[in-house]
C-alpha cells in the first residue's frame, strides 16, 4: 500500500515512520502482565455471583455420580472388584469441569464480546487485545480447576462409604485440570470469535464437547470401542485428562502417562496461540 | 506547543470500502474540537483510529507525539475514551466499575480511591456508588462512562456522539460537564451529527462527508463563509413552488444559493427583502422562515444534502 503525499509542504513530523504492512497493531504480541487485570475482572464478577455460579456445576456431577454410579452401576459389571461408581469418579472429576470451561469460553465470552461490550471497553485501555483474550482463557481454565478441586473434595468426603479415592495423588488432578482448561478454553474462544449468533455456539457444544464428554473413557472404557473410534478419541483432550485422572485417583501410576501429560502440554501451546490470534481479529477490526 | 493530535492523509479502508479518504487535521492542546457529519461520514472510524483501537490503513497519526500505529499503548495511557454505546460492566456496581477500570491502567488502589470520588462527584453520581448499572437512567449511564474515561486523568478526552439518545435535559447536563472539563484544561475531541451540539461546544471543527474533510474552521467562520448571515427556509405547496423558485433565482444574486431538499426550499445569503417577496407568494406566513444561518446550512451548501437524515 503506497503512502499518499501530504497536500501541503510542511515538514513531516519528526517521529513519522512509514507503516509496514499491518504490523504491529495487527501482529501478535506475547500477552503480558495486564492479562492478570482481565482475570481479576472475571474473578470479581464471579465472587459477586458465586452462589449462582458454584452450586449448579457442582450438583450436576454429584447427581450423575450417584445416579449413574449407584443406580446404573448395580447392573454394570466391569470385571475384577471395581465398582462402577469407582470407575466413574475419575471421569466425572474432569469431564464436568470441562463443561464449566466451555461455557465460560463460549457463552461468557460471547456476551462480553458482543452485548456487554466488555472487550471493547477494555481495548480502549492500555490492556492489549492479546491480554484480554489470554485473561479470558486463563479464567476459563481457573473455573475448570476450581470445579475439579471442589469435586475432588466431595469425592474424598464420600470415600469412606464408596471407596472412590485410592491415592493422595488426586491432588495432581488440579494442575491437569488447569492445562485441560487452557486447551478447552482456547479452542472455545477461537470458535466464539467466529460466531455470528448465540445459536451457532451450540454447534460447538453438540459436535465437539458432547461427543468428547461421552467418548473419552470417563463413562465406559474406550478400549472396547472399534479401532477408528479409539483413534478419534485419542485426539480428544479430555481422553488424556481422564486417563491421567484415573491413574492419579486410583494410584495406578505408570510411565506411559508421560504421553498423556505431553499430549496436553504440547497441544495447549498452539491452541492458546490460536485462541488469541482468532479473537484478536474480532476485537481489532 | 506541538499539537496533541496530528493527522496527515489519514486513510481507513475496509476491503474496497473507503471509510476515511485521506483527511488532515490538527488539534491543539486545550482545544474543544469536533468532527461533524452525517452517519457514515467516517467520524467514528477517525476517532477510533485516534483512540488506538482501529489500525490505520495509511497516512500518519500522532497523538501526544506518539505514532498511534506503533505506540498505541502509550496513546491509550494518556487518553480517555467515551464510546457511543454505554459499555459499562453490568455485573458490577457503579463504584466497582470505576475500580476495575482503574486497574486496567495499573492505578494503585490508594490513588484510584480519591480519583473515583472526584469523578463521581463531578458527574453528580456520588450518591449512586453502590447502585447497579441497570438502575441508572440513560443520562446517568452516559455520565458514568464519562467518569470512567477520566480515571487515568487523561490529557485528551475522546467522545463518540456523547449525547445521542439522551433527552434534552440529560443532554444539557452532559454539555455542561464537557465545558467544565475543557475549562480544566482537558483537550476534547468529539463526533456529533447534531449541528447545535457542534456549534455550542466546539472551538473548531471539521465537517466530514463520505470520508472526506469538506470544511474546517471555527463554527461562526464556517457559517459566515459558506452559508452567509441569514437563511430563508420555505415550505411551499406544489402549486406555489415554481413561483417561489423563480422569484428567488431572479433576485438572489452572486453571493446567494438556492437548495432544495424534498419539499423544502432553502435560500442562503438572503436579506429581509427576499423574505417579503417570498411571503407575498406563499399564502401562509408560517411556511416561510427567515433565520440565522447555522452549521446545518453549511453542510447543505457544501453537499446539497441535509446533515441529519
Amino acid at each position: 500500500m503506497t503512502m499518499t503525499a501530504p497536500e501541503d509542504s510542511r515538514p513531516l513530523p519528526a517521529r513519522r515512520r512509514r507503516p509496514r504492512g499491518e504490523l504491529p497493531m495487527v501482529g501478535l504480541a506475547i500477552p503480558g502482565r495486564l492479562t492478570y487485570r482481565v482475570w481479576q475482572r472475571n474473578r470479581d464478577v464471579f465472587f459477586r455471583l458465586w452462589k449462582a455460579e458454584v452450586l449448579p456445576p457442582l450438583l450436576e456431577p454429584l447427581v450423575t455420580l450417584l445416579g449413574l454410579g449407584l443406580g446404573l452401576g448395580a447392573f454394570v459389571h466391569l470385571g475384577g472388584d471395581v465398582e462402577y461408581v469407582q470407575f466413574l469418579a475419575p471421569g466425572i472429576l474432569v469431564a464436568f469441569p470441562m463443561f464449566v470451561a466451555t461455557f465460560e469460553a463460549l457463552y461468557g465470552a460471547y456476551f462480553r464480546m458482543t452485548q456487554h461490550g466488555t472487550y471493547a471497553a477494555i481495548a480502549a485501555t492500555p490492556v492489549r487485545p492479546e491480554e484480554i483474550v489470554a485473561g479470558e482463557i486463563v479464567w476459563a481454565a481457573t473455573r475448570m480447576t476450581l470445579n475439579t478441586a471442589l469435586i475432588a473434595a466431595v469425592l474424598l468426603v464420600l470415600t469412606p462409604w464408596l471407596g472412590l479415592v485410592g491415592s493422595p495423588l488426586i491432588v495432581l488432578t488440579i494442575p491437569i485440570a488447569f492445562v485441560t482448561g487452557i486447551l478447552i478454553g482456547s479452542i472455545g474462544i477461537a470458535y466464539t470469535s467466529r460466531a455470528q449468533s448465540i445459536s451457532q455456539l451450540s454447534y460447538f457444544f453438540s459436535l465437539f464437547i458432547l461427543p468428547m464428554f461421552w467418548f473419552s473413557g470417563g463413562f465406559f472404557p474406550i478400549d472396547e470401542l472399534p479401532g477408528w473410534a479409539q483413534t478419534l478419541a485419542w485426539f480428544f483432550p479430555l481422553t488424556h485428562a481422564v486417563e491421567l485422572s484415573r491413574a492419579l485417583v486410583t494410584g495406578n501410576v505408570s510411565a506411559g502417562l508421560i504421553i498423556n501429560v505431553g499430549w496436553l502440554a504440547v497441544a495447549a501451546v498452539p491452541a492458546f496461540w490460536l485462541g488469541i490470534a482468532a479473537m484478536k481479529q474480532r476485537i481489532v477490526k | 506547543m506541538p499539537p496533541i493530535i496530528e493527522a496527515r492523509s489519514l486513510f481507513k479502508r475496509y476491503g474496497d470500502f473507503v471509510a476515511v479518504a485521506g483527511i488532515d487535521f490538527e488539534v491543539a492542546e486545550g482545544e474543544f474540537f469536533g468532527l461533524l457529519g452525517p452517519n457514515g461520514a467516517g467520524k467514528s472510524s477517525t476517532i477510533r483510529m485516534v483512540s488506538g483501537v482501529l489500525p490505520i490503513t495509511d497516512g500518519t497519526l500522532l497523538v501526544g507525539g506518539h505514532d498511534v500505529y506503533y505506540e498505541d499503548r502509550e496513546v491509550k495511557r494518556m487518553i480517555g475514551v467515551i464510546p457511543q454505546d454505554d459499555n459499562l460492566d453490568e455485573d458490577l456496581t457503579v463504584r466497582r466499575n470505576l475500580e476495575v477500570y482503574a486497574r486496567y491502567y495499573d492505578i494503585p488502589k490508594e490513588v484510584a480511591r480519591p480519583r473515583i470520588d472526584e469523578a463521581l462527584e463531578l458527574m453528580q453520581l456520588q450518591d449512586w456508588g453502590n447502585a447497579r448499572i441497570d438502575n441508572l437512567s440513560g443520562g446517568m449511564k452516559r455520565r458514568l462512562v464519562i467518569a470512567r474515561g477520566l480515571i487515568n486523568e487523561p490529557r485528551l478526552l475522546i467522545l463518540d456522539e456523547p449525547t445521542t439518545g439522551l433527552d434534552p435535559q440529560a443532554r444539557h447536563l452532559v454539555w455542561r460537564k464537557l465545558r467544565l472539563l475543557r475549562e480544566r484544561g482537558v483537550t476534547i475531541l468529539l463526533t456529533t451529527h447534531y449541528m447545535d451540539e457542534a456549534e455550542f461546544l466546539c472551538d473548531r471543527l471539521i465537517i466530514m462527508d463520505r470520508g472526506h474533510n469538506i470544511a474546517e474552521g471555527r463554527p461562526r467562520e464556517l457559517i459566515a463563509r459558506h452559508a452567509g448571515r441569514d437563511v430563508l427556509e420555505v415550505h411551499p405547496t406544489p402549486a406555489e413552488r415554481d413561483a417561489v423558485l423563480a422569484e428567488l433565482e431572479s433576485t438572489i444574486g452572486e453571493s446567494g444559493r438556492i437548495e432544495r431538499i424534498e419539499d423544502v426550499v432553502y435560500a442562503l445569503g438572503v436579506t429581509d427583502h427576499h423574505r417579503e417577496r417570498v411571503e407575498a407568494l406563499v399564502n401562509d406566513p408560517y411556511r416561510v422562515h427567515f433565520r440565522r444561518a447555522n452549521l446545518e446550512d453549511v453542510f447543505l451548501s457544501l453537499t446539497g444534502r441535509a446533515l441529519a437524515e
